[in-house]
């Protein structure tokens, strides 16, 4: 313990919530440019460029790229738009749905993909700001169907006792109002920073590891193969939270749109 | 020893919505092998469970944010 | 607990360093809502469109090239409805034939057998004709040689020539076709007795 002790370099710091915090520009403030901000204009540069160049030939037989975009635009089109929302109405929903996916993902495996190496969606800015969309979005759509006071009775299933109407009324105003678009926002968030912090403090505690020497050496060698493992793990992550972001807004929606609540 | 007594509540908000998720998915699985021709009904009464059940826990991580200070 | 940090970052952070993640940056709120907004339009005016097109017109070229097939294979089912009836007439031509060969066959049978028969008996009726000339002739030449010798004999018994007396009176001929005719008569020339001649 000694011997470590005395080549240990300085004690480590396990990476908090400063990792996260990016200004560039030497702004700061709640003005600052920060490098998510950049981060996602250079996703959206990337996703419109990608989705234009792959579709721009409109080929019935298509070529690696279009086939991608196309399997992507079906798994949103049909596996989560169509089956939840229903085949009547999904259409007008499509385009909010894929660009949430692609937006998402894309900014998602930024995460994992070194040059970025930094999930937007870590900044909660951000699913705050997709996650308000799918609320407005969803809110609006239910009340352009069913009317203003028709929507907030469509709340309330009906046959239900009458006692019971304004308690059921009251836990579902909570959960449209503010459980669903709060957990929206916080689900992605979540998921990407405790992943983002979690694959920094294998990176940096293994390097720390690695360069005190000794036994620890193995040690570090061990947490920087696991570092590799998480960053693996993360990918599925990522791709599930993109999924699931959009399944829960098409849901939403579907609720909203839906004959019957 | 340092932290916060904060995390270790988040920590205790999770179990149970562990539990929750891990039992509608059990009974999502179970479903869709006695019923696969069921899964496109399943999935998102499945999902939409899941959400609900797993705000808790997100209440509980913001939370432990709100309360760390 | 937060003052440490700040003094410990040497204030540089400030409050956006430490504050709690949970607390949304406001420019990044906006700038993600206007960067969400610019790709909305992008997908939504250009993007979805094209895809759609795409579905559309894979959806018509597969229902065209089914529509096709169909086709296709009604023509396939045409063609072979009609080499089938084809076959059929051919089968009944092939038939047909055989049995017009086989009539033929047995009448050319039929004649070969007539004409040969015919053949047959104009040979035989040749060879008849010809047993009966040379029967006639030997009867005739016989005849002769019967009578020379008869008379001859005669003329030796009697002791002179019969020969001019028997020509002239045609013993022989009456003779012999009496013979021919089952009664004989007693010449004088003959022997005496008639019972022989019953005998």
């Amino acid at each position: 313990m000694s011997i470590v002790a005395t080549v240990a370099p300085a004690d480590y710091t396990p990476p908090g919530i400063e990792e996260f915090w990016q200004p560039l520009f030497g702004t700061d403030g709640p003005l600052a440019i920060t490098r998510p901000m950049l981060l996602m204009a250079l996703s959206v540069i990337l996703v419109a460029w990608w989705l234009l160049a792959t579709t721009r030939k409109k080929a019935v037989l298509p070529g690696r790229g279009q086939m991608g975009t196309e399997a992507i635009y079906g798994i949103v089109r049909n596996g989560i738009a169509k089956d939840l929302i229903g085949s009547r109405e999904f259409m007008r929903f499509v385009p909010l749905l894929f660009t949430l996916f692609v937006v998402i993902l894309t900014n998602n495996f930024f995460g994992v993909i070194p040059p970025m190496s930094f999930p937007t969606m870590s900044r909660i800015g951000f699913p705050i700001a997709l996650s308000l969309i799918v609320w407005v979005v969803f809110h609006v759509v239910g009340m352009k169907k069913h009317g203003f006071i028709g929507y907030w009775k469509s709340l309330v299933p009906s046959g239900l006792p009458k006692a019971m109407v304004p308690f059921i009324f009251f836990l579902e105003l909570i959960t449209d109002l503010f459980t669903r678009p709060v957990t929206l926002a916080l689900r992605l968030f979540g998921n990407m920073f405790a992943g983002h912090i979690l694959i920094v403090l294998f990176i940096t505690g293994g390097w720390y590891m690695l360069t005190s020497g000794g036994v620890l050496v193995i040690a570090g060698g061990v947490t920087w193969i696991f570092a590799f493992v998480m960053t693996l793990f993360e990918l599925l992550v990522e791709f599930l939270q993109a999924y699931v972001f959009t399944l829960l807004a098409a849901l939403y929606i579907a609720g909203a749109v839906a004959d019957e609540h | 020893m340092t932290g916060n007594i904060a995390i270790l509540g988040y920590g205790l908000s999770a179990i149970g919505p562990g539990i929750g998720v891990g039992l509608i998915f059990a009974a999502y699985i179970n479903g869709v092998a006695r019923q696969p021709e069921a899964r496109g009904m399943l999935q998102p009464i499945a999902f939409l469970g899941m959400a609900i059940t797993e705000a808790l826990a997100i209440f509980g991580i913001a939370l432990a944010f709100v309360f760390k200070g | 607990m937060q003052a440490v940090t700040v003094t410990a970052e040497g204030g540089e952070g400030g409050f956006w360093a430490t504050a709690a993640p949970i607390i949304p940056h406001p420019l990044e709120f906006f700038f993600g809502l206007a960067c969400f907004a610019i790709l909305y339009y992008i997908v939504a005016k250009m993007v979805v469109p094209r895809l759609e097109q795409i579905y559309a017109e894979r959806t018509a070229a597969i229902e065209g090239g089914m529509n096709k097939a169909v086709e296709a294979q009604a023509q396939a089912q045409a063609a072979l409805e009609q080499y089938q009836a084809q076959l059929v007439d051919a089968r009944a031509e092939a038939s047909r034939i055989r049995e017009d060969a086989k009539a033929q066959g047995a009448q050319i049978i039929a004649e070969m057998r007539e004409q040969a028969a015919a053949e047959a008996a104009r040979i035989t009726e040749t060879a008849h004709k010809q047993i009966e000339a040379e029967r006639q002739q030997a009867v005739v030449s016989l005849r002769n040689d019967v009578g020379r010798i008869s008379t001859d004999l005669a003329s030796r018994i009697v002791g002179e020539s019969l020969h001019e007396e028997t020509r002239q009176k045609g013993i022989v001929e009456r003779f012999l076709a009496e013979l021919e005719s089952g009664d004989v008569v007693r010449e004088k020339v003959g022997t005496p007795t008639s019972s022989e001649g019953d005998a």
